[in-house]
């Protein structure tokens, strides 16, 4: 199924239904709420809301889980710029040039380019999503298990890039994270496994509460020893740019839109990547290359789009190979799964409502967030004072409601509180988080379609080298860890987790 | 602890002896119906993978000197906040179940607010009184959500 305006047209008349819309400016609202509160981060964010939409229908939910995600990425921008706390890696620049923005009295123009910013590369990165998904989607429907296997071990070979320097711990990480999806009944033969002969572990390890505990309750802690508390005092009163302004960034917009995306739809290069790549580019193309780290509108501008051009380009591989390129899209991927969707190329045939709905929301929570925060700058810039003492509590809350709602077993809320734990240790040891999510939501698909596929071939391991698209991906998945395992051996320097990755 | 690489070679070892355990728990999974795939083998795999990597990082960490990193672990103050900022989430969970959401989680805020910020004492209680309250209305009442009401508003 390619792309069609037919399937565009569809998609808007169920994303304009006035439920949608609502789910989708309160998506808006609470990513962005999320994005701007310091202590959260979009990733947090997406898995503390993530069990709490298991309300809503499916297509609702992932609109508004959609909504959260873009809108948190927006968000951040904000405590950037106010208080110069960069909420992820890839806020730095913004950070950097917004502070000093802010400190010449112009946070809210800078605040207003960042969300103009956004919204263009936001828009032009739907609309490149809209043409390119599908298509990637049409050659991938002749996928059988083979294909799936090879596909998800190519995701797992991610733990490479998504480790940093740290290989040995992001493969610790990521075998960590298949032996929690491994506890309890084998999804072929039925069989228990890791139970140690008890009844509640028969059922599994729910992975919502592992991605909250990791996220959630671990960034509650590193806070809590951190002693954060809230520090801005600053006042906006304009927030109007000046033309020259929006002349001055046009061009960084367009162009850092086109980097983002491109870039995004590389597995491992996630927004923390794109946006320095996107910064020092336009240092390049600048007419006053000087200004930079001095307060640069087209520098903050840059680094804006192409953070929310990265953002959106990860969806391409989400829908079209079920393929998560970032943390956050891990995440999203536990959240399509948990409404029984399963993300990959036949998506775009079983489910053409839903994910077209999803993409024709996209366009309209873009717009949203415009309107949405242009007008609502003093209101964010508010929000940022709000101290850690009320804050942590109400994340824990939101937190154990999230994860208790989703098989309504205090089991899962004590496993969220175990791996709160596991978490807070692995940012203390260096350990990358990352793999240890992509790991637990891939476990027992990665196991299923091993199991069909060796069935297929009477138990030849061969069949994933003879087929040529699962060759590829192997061969693909051999190379990213040959050079990864290469890239250590030659280091020869202690595992440490770099800034490139993502926790 | 206080050094990445002492760190390292601990923690390498430690998940070297949970590869063990993982490789024992796989060879007691009773395989029921014959398959290619056996239910033993993916832990088995995980747990060779944990076994090698566990080992692999002790060895690395213990042959690589000179370059060193010191971890940024809390002082005093820092763990006795940690400890309790666990434990209150642990009775919160134990509450849940006996009192209610709405009321485990009033519980749960005013002592949490009020632990971070002794002063508060007034801002605590208003706050989750808010909260239990949208926990009631909004979960329990309107979504009508499995949460345990507790036994003063079943």
């Amino acid at each position: 199924m390619g792309f069609s305006f037919d399937y565009l047209f569809q998609g808007f008349s169920i994303a304009l239904t006035w439920q949608n819309l609502f789910w989708a400016a309160v998506g808006c609202f609470i990513g962005t709420l999320v994005g701007v509160l310091p202590g959260i981060g979009p990733v947090s964010g997406i898995a503390i809301l993530l069990p709490l939409t298991a309300v809503l229908p499916p297509t609702s939910a992932i609109i508004m889980m959609a909504s959260i995600y873009y809108g948190a990425m927006y968000g951040g921008s904000t405590t950037a710029i106010v208080v110069n706390i960069p909420g992820e890696a890839s806020s730095v620049p913004t950070a950097i040039e917004g502070y000093e923005l802010a400190k010449q009295g112009r946070a809210g123009p800078a605040l207003a380019i960042a969300a103009i910013a956004s919204f263009v590369a936001g828009t032009l990165s739907v609309i490149a999503l809209t043409f390119f998904a599908p298509t990637l989607a049409q050659f991938a429907v002749v996928f059988g298990p083979p294909e799936y296997f090879a596909l998800m071990f190519m995701g797992l070979s991610l733990v490479i890039s998504l480790s940093g320097r740290a290989l040995l711990k992001g493969i610790i990480s990521m075998a960590l994270g298949l032996t929690a999806g491994l506890i309890g009944q084998d999804p072929l033969t039925g069989a228990e496994r890791l139970t140690f002969g008890s009844v509640t572990l028969t059922v599994g390890v729910d992975f919502i509460a592992i991605i909250v505990g990791l996220f959630a309750i671990s960034e509650v802690m590193i806070n809590v020893e951190q002693r954060l508390t809230s520090i801005s005092k600053m006042e906006v009163k304009s927030w109007m740019p000046t033309w020259t302004d929006i002349k001055q960034c046009t061009g960084a917009m367009l162009r850092s839109s086109t980097v983002g995306f491109l870039l995004g739809l590389l597995p491992g290069c996630a927004p923390s990547v794109t946006s320095f790549v996107a910064y020092d580019v336009e240092k390049r193309f600048s007419k006053h290359p000087e200004l930079f780290s001095h307060g640069a509108m087209d520098g903050l501008a840059a680094t804006e789009a192409s953070n929310n051009a990265t953002s959106t380009a990860g969806f391409v591989p989400l829908f079209s190979f079920g393929l998560p390129t970032a943390p956050s899209m891990a995440v999203l991927l536990g959240g399509l799964m948990m409404y029984g969707l399963q993300p990959g190329p036949m998506l775009f045939v079983t489910n053409p409502d839903f994910v077209w709905a999803v993409i024709a929301s996209m366009y309209i929570g873009n717009v949203m967030l415009l309107v949405l925060n242009l007008p609502l700058i003093g209101l964010w810039v508010r929000i940022v004072r709000i101290p850690f003492y009320i804050l942590g509590p109400l994340i824990v809350f939101c937190a154990l409601v999230g994860t208790y709602s989703v098989r309504f077993q205090t089991f899962d809320i004590w496993i969220m509180l175990l791996f709160g734990v596991i978490g807070y240790f692995m940012r203390k040891l260096g350990f990358p988080i990352a793999p240890m999510v992509l790991a637990s939501v891939l476990a027992q698909m990665l196991e299923t379609s091993l199991g069909q596929s060796l069935l297929i071939s009477w138990g030849s391991p061969w069949i994933f080298f003879t087929r040529p698209i699962s060759a590829v991906f192997m061969a693909l998945a051999f190379l990213s860890i040959g050079r990864g395992v290469w890239a250590q051996i030659k280091a020869k320097a202690p595992e440490v987790v770099t800034d490139d990755a993502e926790y | 602890m206080k050094t990445q690489r002492v760190a390292d070679i601990v923690v390498g070892c430690g998940i070297a002896l949970f590869g063990i355990l993982i490789i024992y728990a796989s060879t007691l999974i009773t395989s029921g119906t014959p398959h290619k795939l056996p239910p033993q083998t993916f832990p088995m795999v995980v747990g060779i993978l944990l076994l090698l990597c566990g080992s692999g990082l002790a060895l690395k960490s213990w042959t690589i000197r000179g370059v060193d990193f010191a971890i940024p672990w809390p002082d005093g103050e820092g763990v006795r906040t940690l400890f309790v900022v666990i434990a209150s989430i642990a009775c919160y969970i134990i509450l849940l179940n006996r009192l209610g959401l709405p009321i485990a989680s009033f519980l749960y805020i005013t002592f949490s607010i009020w632990y971070l910020k002794r002063s508060k004492w007034l801002l605590a209680i208003v706050i989750s009184l808010i909260t239990a309250a949208i926990s009631y209305f909004l979960f329990i009442r309107l979504l009508a959500l499995s949460f345990p009401a507790g036994p003063f508003l079943e």
